[in-house]
């Protein structure tokens, strides 16, 4: 089996300031780290590959800097990685990244599956996933909370929604994007650490991924940023419960039952 | 443990390279240079596990990675409760294949990057999660005469909890203890002298000059300008328990190694 996981490098802090003038995030002076929810999508990716076999690579699409989230994703387990780094890649929004990322997958050939973590934090937008799958007109799960099982030519999962979860079954190749549910990312070990600092990172650029250059960059994104401002705050209410510590959580569990909690 | 008191070894701790560290080789030379020093000295290496939540690479794979030498009675490993079933049992394997016999055994503190041991990964079944005492149980369950195993003791927690959960470790199967960092005579120090009189104890110097460090440990504000001498604290405890085992946090390996060895003869 041939997995593909695709990683961001994102900003290292939910307090990231927005440019007024180009409305995109400000990254500079901010430390980076590999985005929380790929490393969820790696430790799959790692477990699959020492479940069934094959191969797993990590890919990503940024600067030269987002290198150090790769090595961080060979370190546990990844076999090899790879970076699509350029200019021409820059200012690219998540119809013309994922095409990128589509397009190298096709140039890395007979994948099987690829997976994403559900989101990146500094977007949020969790289009790259399904994008991916759009440009490669593959199958797609996202949310998947449990890969339940896997077959020479298909992958059944458990994929989660706000009212329980839903199991897809899919012929390969496809893509999955997943949830911090389906494991337990692994720490890096010494060994995984070192190895990964020694491992030679391939970048590719648009012509090595045989990329349309009217695709991708700004000119390849039709997402137009007019305008940002911070989500509405939640309107949330605090109720004191007072009594005995019985009565209490007698009270707690009926208000918790009331809300479908319990 | 016994032994490392009768023969005047001091515990010294320090800790791996952080997992984030920028400068990886500088600092497993700096590991490696600290570790064989202590074995040169004849005192026991004291790795700690992701001590304060801060992901750092574990004793063991040190040890194995830069191929330190173990003797048995110089080395003791931090365990605690924030690693995965095949983690833990990785540790405890390396541990065994090593010659490493001596584990300090704790709870920890945990963080966002550290996964939990499940009380099901430790054969718990009457536990909603893991603490120390479940880790105690499943080593000396799945290792049997494999390790000396040893626990912490808070002085500064509420006193009848803290001599609680004392009691629940050794029916657990510890067989040392090691305090939290004393400055001066401590009474609940005292108490756990006289209630176990034949567990070997090793009261923990605090020797870094900072002292206010100690603020959280301790549960109240310790001011950051206060003055505070190390080695004469280390004498004065050698005095106050004499019949007792010493552990050396924070201990400056420049300024510090060397006054040492002297102290304790």
């Amino acid at each position: 089996m041939k997995i593909v996981v695709c990683i961001k490098q994102v900003p290292a802090t939910n307090d990231a300031k927005i440019d007024p003038e180009t409305k995109r995030i400000v990254r500079k002076g901010i430390k980076a780290i590999l985005n929380p929810f790929d490393t969820y999508a790696v430790e799959e990716g790692v477990q699959l590959r020492d479940k069934f076999g094959g191969e797993v690579i990590a890919l990503s699409m940024g600067p030269p800097k987002a290198e150090e989230s790769l090595r961080e994703a060979v370190s546990v387990g990844v076999d090899r990685a790879i970076l699509l780094s350029d200019r021409a890649f820059g200012g690219s929004d998540t119809w013309a990244t994922s095409y990128a990322l589509a397009k190298a997958i096709e140039k890395i050939g007979d994948v099987d599956l690829v997976i994403c973590g559900k989101q990146a934090i500094d977007g949020d937008t969790a289009q790259v996933g399904p994008g991916i799958a759009a440009h490669l007109d593959w199958l797609q799960a996202t949310y998947v909370m449990a890969v339940e099982e896997i077959s020479s030519s298909s992958i059944r999962v458990k994929r989660m929604h706000e009212d329980g979860y839903d199991i897809c079954e899919m012929s390969f190749p496809t893509v999955i994007t997943v949830v911090k549910d389906i494991n337990t990312p692994r720490v890096p070990s010494l060994k995984g650490r070192l190895a990964s600092k020694k491992c030679e990172i391939p970048v590719w650029k648009p012509n090595d991924i045989g990329a349309d250059t009217s695709k991708i960059g700004l000119d390849g994104s039709p997402t137009r940023v007019i305008k940002t401002q911070p989500p509405p705050p939640r309107h949330t209410s605090t109720k004191k419960i007072e009594g005995s510590s019985i009565e209490c959580a007698q009270s707690l569990l009926r208000e918790l039952r009331l809300r479908s909690i319990v | 443990m016994i032994y490392h008191i009768q023969n005047k070894i001091y515990h010294v701790e320090f800790l791996p390279p952080k997992q984030d560290s920028e400068k990886l080789e500088k600092d497993l030379e700096i590991f490696s240079n600290k570790y064989l020093r202590v074995m040169d000295s004849g005192y026991c290496a004291c790795i700690t596990d992701n001590a304060m939540g801060l992901l750092s690479f574990q004793g063991t794979e040190m040890i194995e990675e830069l191929d330190l030498p173990v003797i048995p009675e110089q080395v003791m490993i931090h365990l605690n409760t924030f690693h995965t079933k095949d983690d833990l049992d990785n540790i405890l394997d390396i541990c065994k294949s090593k010659g490493i016999r001596h584990l300090l055994i704790i709870t920890g503190d945990g963080s966002e990057r550290l996964p939990k041991l499940q009380p099901s990964d430790v054969g718990a079944t009457d536990v909603e999660s893991v603490t120390s005492v479940e880790l105690l149980k499943y080593i000396n369950r799945e290792y049997p005469d494999t390790f000396v195993l040893g626990v912490a003791f808070n002085p500064y927690e509420p006193e009848e909890h803290e001599f609680e959960k004392m009691e629940r470790k050794m029916k657990a199967g510890a067989t040392f203890i090691i305090t939290q960092p004393l400055i001066e005579r401590n009474e609940v120090v005292d108490r756990l002298l006289k209630k176990y009189p034949e567990i070997p104890v090793i009261v923990d110097a605090w020797m870094s000059r900072k002292l206010h460090l100690l603020s959280e440990a301790v549960g109240y504000e310790i001011p950051e300008n206060t003055e505070f001498d190390p080695i004469s604290t280390l004498k004065m405890l050698h005095k106050l328990y004499p019949e007792y085992g010493i552990y050396l946090s924070l201990l400056g390996f420049k300024t510090q190694y060397d006054l040492i060895k002297d102290i304790w003869v």
